[in-house]
């Protein structure tokens, strides 16, 4: 399905779709009340990079992703390792997790403001409660289904337990694991957005609402778009990264998910 | 072909061992006695209790669990319509794949909580704003998965169905249709959770009856017992709905061979 040369008809209806919304708003032909055009949010997008509100909001929401996502990443994953490893823990504590996994991470929001108020630290609670279980779960399911094989090999060179998990279930689980870390980031993307609607005011999610309450339709369009266009960008990133970090495991893990 | 209730075989795959529990239950256990007495910020689990319990009886929960409960059902059903009908058309079509790519690949990547001030914003504070903006956004893992799904149909099937000389109809029914359905339930499956935080935000964002408004409501009171309580509210509504769609899901694929269950879109 994918094809390496340029999407001649893609790009074309990318820039019909454009023109006809454009038209539609010029002309009349739509009815909604605040359906700015592609030009008028073009203009607002240029005001938002001058004035440096863009800049200062995606600075915000970027540096609670990467904080969050670290720590997701290293909780979710010391958490994967434990019932990975252990099956008394997924005996005796995986259904505990298993309950609170499902619950909607935007409901801790109010619980979140009640203790830390408008804050970083209630956007960063949130943040981080969706975020662990992505990548709780593909690191215990890695680690778990580590095949049998495998652990007659490091019995039979006599690997020491640390040996065993740093040299063969580690990096049998590594695909897994990448996976697990590129669902992490969408979700702490994704949360931070939420948080920041509704738990503290600052960042590219705020500043999508507030243009909302000010109607300033062209605005919120602009940072709607930009917003898209990072999550993107960012996913980008993170597959160039593993396909140059970790060759053998990156393209495999990152190719169809 | 089955043996015993797909369902119940569903169900015993999809959750571990119910001893796990033990370790939450003993949290609570140990919550309840601490009973951080005077802090109004962590009400024992029994005052959860009472302060769901006052809800109920003033009837503000139950109107609003119904409220937010209808907006999912309806939006995940017109989600699989408009997701199922769509992907089978897109991935029917090589052009259409190849012109529509670029603009769905940039709707599969939106985060999808822009959507809903986006929606608040052409549509207005109306009563079908709610269901609009879940459809819009459950509608994407399902209409993309099935699309691929169908794209990717293998050339033996297609040689199948010139060999049976079926017709258009035919071919769509018994071969493109059954072959993507898998994948269209992956699709499903990540739709659910997306539509619950979408609901509880717009609730949240707008005022709209439902429980993440009456959760927003409390927490503004300070009415501490209460939040923590619809937080478990939320939780079990969260469970419930994903499980009855694990249960659903493995009773449908029972009927489908076992390879056909792995088989991902995306």
């Amino acid at each position: 399905m994918r094809d390496d040369r340029f999407n001649v008809p893609g790009a074309l209806t990318l820039l019909a779709f454009l023109a006809a919304w454009e038209a539609a708003v010029r002309f009349g032909v739509v009815t909604f009340a605040y359906l700015p055009a592609p030009s008028a949010i073009a203009l607002a997008f240029v005001a938002i990079v001058r004035s440096g509100e863009l800049f200062a909001a995606t600075v915000h929401t970027l540096r609670s992703i990467v904080i969050g996502w670290v720590l997701a990443g290293l909780i979710g994953g010391l958490l994967g390792l434990v019932f990975g490893l252990s099956a008394f823990a997924r005996r005796y504590a995986l259904a505990s997790l298993e309950v609170l996994r499902p619950l909607p991470a935007i409901a801790f929001l109010p619980v979140a403001l009640l203790l830390f108020n408008f804050s970083l630290t209630t956007e960063l609670v949130v943040m981080i409660y969706a975020s662990i279980w992505p990548m709780f779960v593909n690191t215990m399911g890695g680690i778990a289904n580590v095949a049998a094989r495998l652990h007659d090999v490091s019995l039979t060179l006599k690997l020491t337990p640390l040996q065993t998990l740093v040299k063969v279930l580690l990096p049998a689980a590594a695909p897994a694991i990448l996976v697990g870390l590129r669902l992490c980031l969408g979700t702490t993307l994704v949360m931070a957005i939420i948080a920041e609607m509704i738990g503290n005011p600052h960042g590219l999610g705020y500043a999508v609402v507030n243009a909302l309450m000010a109607i300033q339709p062209e605005q919120m369009f602009a940072y709607v778009l930009f917003i898209g266009v990072l999550a993107i960008g960012l996913n980008f990133c993170l597959i160039l990264a593993a396909r140059r970090l970790l060759p053998v495991y990156g393209r495999e893990a990152m190719s169809h998910v | 072909m089955s043996r015993g209730a797909p369902w119940l075989t569903a169900l015993r795959f999809g959750f571990p061992p119910l001893r796990g529990l033990a370790p939450l239950f003993a949290l609570l256990a140990l919550w309840q006695l601490i009973d951080p007495q005077g802090s109004p910020y962590f009400p024992p689990p029994s005052a959860w209790w009472n302060g769901l319990a006052g809800l109920a009886r003033s009837g503000r929960l139950f109107a609003a669990l119904g409220a937010t409960l209808t907006t999912f059902t309806l939006a995940i059903a017109l989600a699989c319509v408009i997701g199922g009908l769509l992907g089978l058309l897109i991935g029917r079509s090589r052009a259409a794949r190849r012109a529509l790519g670029p603009l769905l690949e940039f709707c599969r990547g939106l985060p999808p909580p822009v959507i809903v001030p986006v929606g608040v914003l052409v549509l207005g504070y109306v009563e079908s704003l709610k269901l609009v903006i879940v459809v819009l956004v459950a509608v994407w893992p399902i209409l993309l998965n099935t699309a691929s799904a169908t794209a990717a149909l293998s050339e033996l099937l297609g040689e199948v169905s010139q060999t049976m000389r079926l017709g258009r109809l035919a071919t769509l029914a018994k071969i493109v249709v059954p072959s993507a359905v898998p994948a269209f339930l992956v699709g499903v499956r990540g739709a659910v959770p997306l539509a619950i935080i979408i609901t509880l935000l717009v609730e949240m964002l707008t005022s709209l009856p439902g429980i993440g408004s009456l959760i927003v409501i409390s927490q503004r009171q300070f009415h501490s017992a209460e939040v923590y309580g619809l937080l478990v509210v939320v939780g079990l509504v969260g469970f419930v709905l994903n499980g009855a769609f694990v249960v659903i899901e493995g009773a449908l694929l029972s009927r489908w061979p076992p390879r056909a269950s792995f088989a991902q879109g995306g």
